[in-house]
């Protein structure tokens, strides 16, 4: 506790919900502003800079839709991500997870013979499956090695996107490709279904948005989400309340990885309609998902939200090559910006201000 | 005259304006894959569109760099509302999202670098060099001591197999024993992955190189260890100045600057484009042989080459200095006379690919998966 | 294998593994103080562009390894500012400053690329040790100074960090910084001067990319090996000596993948280096705890006095 002025200054321990909104709103207002000056120092003036912006990004159908496609594979992993941090497992390989969703279900859409109707429950199953394996590994490792999983999921990410480099190179290369690099055009029984006019693939976003919420009364209403939560805060402690370690971290990356392997289903079978590259099926949405997972703190539901601020930041800075001509490079340096910004706001959020009241001491 | 005449004629006089408008000003944009500065592929581009842009008051471009290849639609969206009329855009990758925008924006014309998908409104191009790759690998197949050329790619796509095919009949044309070592870095631009991958070539006794990929590294890293290369894309002489021979310069500009002008002009419309490919080489200027323009040959190399002299099958005793030029001739004529590809030629299985006297169809070369004789390594999708 | 492929395995495999050993010691000692610092990407291609914008301006290699040791360090203070000083997340702060690095340098960079360095940091030759056979020329030829200085650094961090008293606080700290701070310890001072040192020694690493590696600048030319050496960190269990066989065996598996094209196929041996690093975490779990040493404790937690 500290005394200026008439005014006190006292920590607290648990901001609410309120306080965490304002203040991190006035961090991104924050970033804005210094963000100005970055767009001022080439010559665009900011004014401008955040009209385009603004009427490209919320002012238009095409430019909402935009921030909702991006969103959906970060509501995707950072739903998953946050159920894995809470269990203090720091899973930063969803990048890998969701490319080992987009491998199953390139598998699934392009050589099972199965009946058309089957074909898209069958592409979201074997993509859940496929990055639930992928993610327990590293759990199993962990709970049976002692391998860090920070280096056990980072490596997978690697490993897996040469696999799909390997596969899209090789077996998998498509004959009507002419040589390319890429698979065939997924049968249209395996696409998903659009928003009209827009590329938002609405089954991917409903399964996120849903995921968000039982993955919330998961964590919030049942005894799993409770022995989550106690792996997390104390792996010792859940001995003693007799609950296994190893049942709940691999059940709690089950549901990770199978959630940002969705995302990977959603980009290969609602946007490319085929395999591709690594660094063309997704754009770090696995790696950014770990910051809207943070931003959200704990919190599934939150992550909608800051998986959509994610989407207009990444719509902002499309608008910001293409429209205001600036060079690439400032997306980088605007959002680390807004991040740095956010992260400092952190502290503020756990300090109240207050008058004082007459005769409190000092400390 | 009547009201309804002077309407008419109102009406008649804002149409053609309009027309004459739509037609006079051309907002051209180029939609690239990599950054401008990346000294390879999307810097080629670049420099090509600045080239015409300052040429005609009639055009206006703009670019967008670094664009993902799955999220070329997003920004054809925002070109087309900043009223860009015609479009570029130059990675192979783009093909699915240039299509499909070319299907929603019927009034629009695309171009579309390197694929193979048409429409009435969207066109393809390509300048490619497998003639000056062939080139080059004369060049090669005279300096190398060892017998063995190294050489670096990015990709196994058929592009890259066109080129190191027509490099490596090249070598073996002037040496008949000499073989080709290729090493793939599986990336179109990661300097430390082309390093390693020379380095790996120089362990394995190669002493000139060539390769496929955005930067200059090859060039730096056979340069240190006193190496000849030949350059790829760009201007790269002045990364090593005693060790670079010659190479590739590609010239996109010919390639808009005839496009935009037919645009101008009306010859080509948003309905005639279905069969408008662009496969533009050494006769059309497209290409240049050389590692800096208007230097097809390093002038510190041009005595060893011609102290190389061969029994050569039609030319007799001839230097391979002089060889190149022929050659070259042959190719950079209007009426070419001779193709890299002429056959017989054998691939590197014993397979005739190209029977006696044919040359290859613009489809063979297009999708050309085997490896020439003397092609030594991984070749993924070898048939 | 015949002797050649050994010589210059080894050989490629220190000059490779340079540039991740300056950052794997510089991280070492971030995380032995407490402070993870994801931005190593940052903070390398930082020390790159800043190295060869000097080294290209004056035309002294040196001073521009020494420009891209300042900037590695301010950029880290920055970062040690965030999570010592205002408590932030350590791991968003250093993704942060991942991206605000590459976007910086990258915009600086502009109208740098393209160029060769006027004049690179040359190999050199170890007079005498390079006459000896096989030994010469796998180690004692064509490599630059930074190598032989690396290793030299890593010893020297390693006697620091377990035989001197300044080891002793650095390892309090990052274990248990409320017992530190109860014997007088300066703990936000000690995360700073460490996380700084991290910075510095990653900015070097960069540096070596620009001014020696390959002398000259391009966009994003890190390439991932800020990754690298985060994993790298784990993988030496926080040992600086164990750094160095890290580093090298990590060159070593890089270099071999292009060596082993002709025989196994590309993409999978790309992926072995990734693959070797977690199989070796796995083997040395089998170990036991002679083998495995547990990060430092207070790993990634902000302190706060009076708290836990």
């Amino acid at each position: 506790m500290k005394r200026i002025g008439p005014l006190i200054v006292e920590r607290r321990l648990a901001p609410p919900r309120h306080v965490v909104f304002g203040v991190s709103v006035l961090a991104v207002v924050v970033a804005l502003l210094l963000a100005a000056l970055v767009f001022w120092a080439y010559g665009v003036s900011p004014w401008r800079a955040y009209a385009e912006i603004g009427r490209g990004t919320l002012g238009t159908v095409g430019g909402l839709s935009d921030i909702v496609r991006r969103a959906i594979p970060l509501i995707l992993c950072g739903v998953g991500l946050t159920l894995a941090f809470r269990a203090q497992f720091w899973n930063i390989g969803a990048e890998g997870q969701l490319l080992a969703g987009a491998v199953a279900a390139s598998g699934v859409a392009l050589f099972l013979r199965v009946p058309d109707v089957l074909r898209l429950p069958l592409v979201f199953l074997a993509g859940f499956g496929a990055g639930a394996v992928w993610a327990v590994i590293p759990a199993l490792l962990r709970v049976k090695l002692q391998v860090n999983e920070v280096i056990s999921t980072l490596m997978m990410n690697y490993i897996m996107a040469y696999i799909v480099e390997w596969l899209v190179h090789g077996p998998w290369k498509g004959p009507t490709m002419r040589g390319f690099a890429y698979t065939d055009m997924f049968p249209v029984a395996a696409r998903l279904p659009l928003i009209a006019g827009t590329r938002v693939h609405w089954p991917t976003l409903a399964v996120g948005v849903a995921a968000a919420l039982v993955v919330g009364l998961i964590l919030s209403r049942t005894r799993l989400g409770y022995e989550v939560r106690v792996v997390g805060q104390s792996p010792d402690a859940a001995r003693y309340a007799g609950i296994s370690f190893t049942t709940v971290l691999a059940l709690t990356m089950v549901v990770s990885g199978g959630l940002a392997a969705l995302a990977g289903v959603g980009e290969v079978a609602g946007i490319h309609w085929r395999l591709r590259s690594p660094s063309h099926i997704s754009m770090g949405y696995g790696y950014t998902a770990i910051i809207v997972a943070w931003l959200a703190r704990g919190s599934p539901v939150a992550a909608i939200l800051t998986a959509l601020l994610f989407g207009l930041i990444f719509a902002a800075g499309d608008l910001m090559k293409s429209t205001l001509g600036l060079p690439f490079q400032i997306t980088g340096v605007f959002n680390g910006l807004i991040l740095f910004s956010l992260i400092s706001s952190d502290l503020l959020m756990y300090w109240r201000i207050r008058w004082g009241k007459k005769g409190e001491a000092w400390t | 005259m009547n009201v309804r005449k002077l309407w008419l004629l109102v009406a008649a006089l804002v149409m053609g304006g309009l027309l004459a408008m739509g037609a006079d000003k051309i907002k051209a944009g180029f939609i690239y894959v990599g950054p401008i500065g990346d000294y390879g592929w999307t810097h080629a581009h670049d420099v090509a569109r600045r080239i015409v842009d300052e040429q005609y008051d009639w055009l206006e471009t703009v670019y967008i760099e670094s664009v993902p290849e799955g999220e070329v639609e997003t920004y054809i969206d925002q070109l087309v509302r900043q009223g860009c009329n015609v479009i570029f855009t130059t990675s192979f990758g783009f093909i699915d999202g240039t299509f499909a925008a070319a299907q929603r924006y019927p009034n629009v014309i695309f171009a579309h670098a390197s694929g193979f998908k048409r429409a009435p409104n969207m066109a393809t191009y390509m300048a490619d060099f497998y003639q000056v790759y062939y080139l080059n690998g004369l060049m090669a197949g005279a300096l190398t001591k060892t017998g063995k050329i190294g050489y670096v790619g990015a990709f196994p796509i058929p592009e890259l197999k066109r080129h190191i095919s027509a490099f490596t009949i090249g070598v073996r044309e002037v040496n008949p024993t000499a073989e080709v070592h290729v090493r793939w870095i599986y990336e179109w631009y990661n300097p430390a992955a082309a390093k390693e991958a020379t380095e790996a070539l120089i362990a394995e006794g190669c002493d000139v190189f060539a390769f496929t990929e955005d930067s200059p590294t090859v060039i730096q890293v056979a340069a240190e260890r006193g190496l000849a290369s030949f350059a790829h894309y760009s201007p790269m002489y002045a990364f090593a100045p005693d060790y670079v021979v010659s190479g590739q310069l590609v010239h996109w500009e010919v390639i808009y600057d005839d496009f935009l002008v037919k645009v101008h002009e009306g010859v080509y419309t948003n309905k005639n484009l279905t069969h408008v490919d662009y496969w533009w080489l050494l006769a059309q200027k497209a290409a240049e042989l050389g590692a800096e323009i208007g230097m097809p040959v390093n002038p510190q190399y041009v005595a060893p080459l011609q102290g190389y002299v061969i029994d050569h099958p039609t030319f007799g005793r001839i230097s391979v200095y002089d060889l190149v030029f022929v050659r070259y001739n042959q190719m950079a004529d209007p009426g070419i006379t001779f193709d890299p590809f002429e056959g017989p030629v054998y691939d590197r299985k014993g397979n005739l690919v190209v029977p006696a006297g044919m040359w290859m169809s613009y489809d063979h070369l297009i999708t050309m998966e085997w490896a020439a004789d003397g092609v030594v390594g991984p070749w993924p999708g070898e048939p | 294998m015949d002797l050649g492929w050994l010589v210059s395995t080894v050989s490629r495999a220190l000059a490779f593994g340079v540039p991740l050993l300056w950052g794997t010691l510089g991280e070492i000692y971030a995380e032995r103080s407490g402070v993870v610092n994801l931005g190593v990407e940052g903070m390398m291609i930082l020390g790159a562009y800043a190295g060869f914008a000097v080294a290209q301006t004056v035309g002294v290699p040196a001073l521009g390894l020494l420009a891209a040791a300042v900037v590695g360090a301010a950029a880290a203070l920055w970062h040690a500012f965030l999570t010592v000083t205002l408590r932030a997340n350590q791991y968003v702060s250093g993704l942060a400053l991942t991206l605000f690095g590459l976007g910086l340098a990258g915009l600086l960079g502009r109208g740098w690329e393209g160029k060769p360095l006027r004049v690179p940091l040359g190999a050199i030759t170890v007079p005498g040790l390079a006459e000896i056979p096989v030994l010469g020329p796998m180690l004692f030829v064509d490599q630059t100074i930074l190598t032989y200085l690396g290793v030299l650094l890593a010893v020297i961090l390693w006697v620091v960090l377990f035989r001197t008293r300044w080891g002793v606080v650095i390892r309090s700290v990052g274990e248990s910084p409320a017992t530190a701070d109860s014997l007088g310890i300066n703990v936000t001072l000690v995360r700073y001067l460490c996380v700084a040192l991290g910075g510095l020694l990653a900015g070097v690493g960069g540096g070596y990319l620009s001014v020696a590696y390959r002398p000259s600048w391009t966009e994003g030319m890190t390439a991932g090996m800020g990754w690298i050496v985060i994993a790298l960190t784990i993988f030496a269990s926080w040992d600086p000596l164990r750094a160095i066989w890290g580093a090298f065996f990590f060159g070593a598996l890089y270099h071999l993948s292009f060596r082993l094209q002709a025989y196994v196929s590309p993409e999978l041996l790309k992926l072995m280096p990734y693959a070797f690093a977690i199989l070796v975490l796995a083997v040395s779990g089998f170990g036991g705890a002679r083998w495995r040493r547990r990060a430092p404790g207070s790993l990634g937690i902000p302190y706060v006095r009076g708290e836990r």
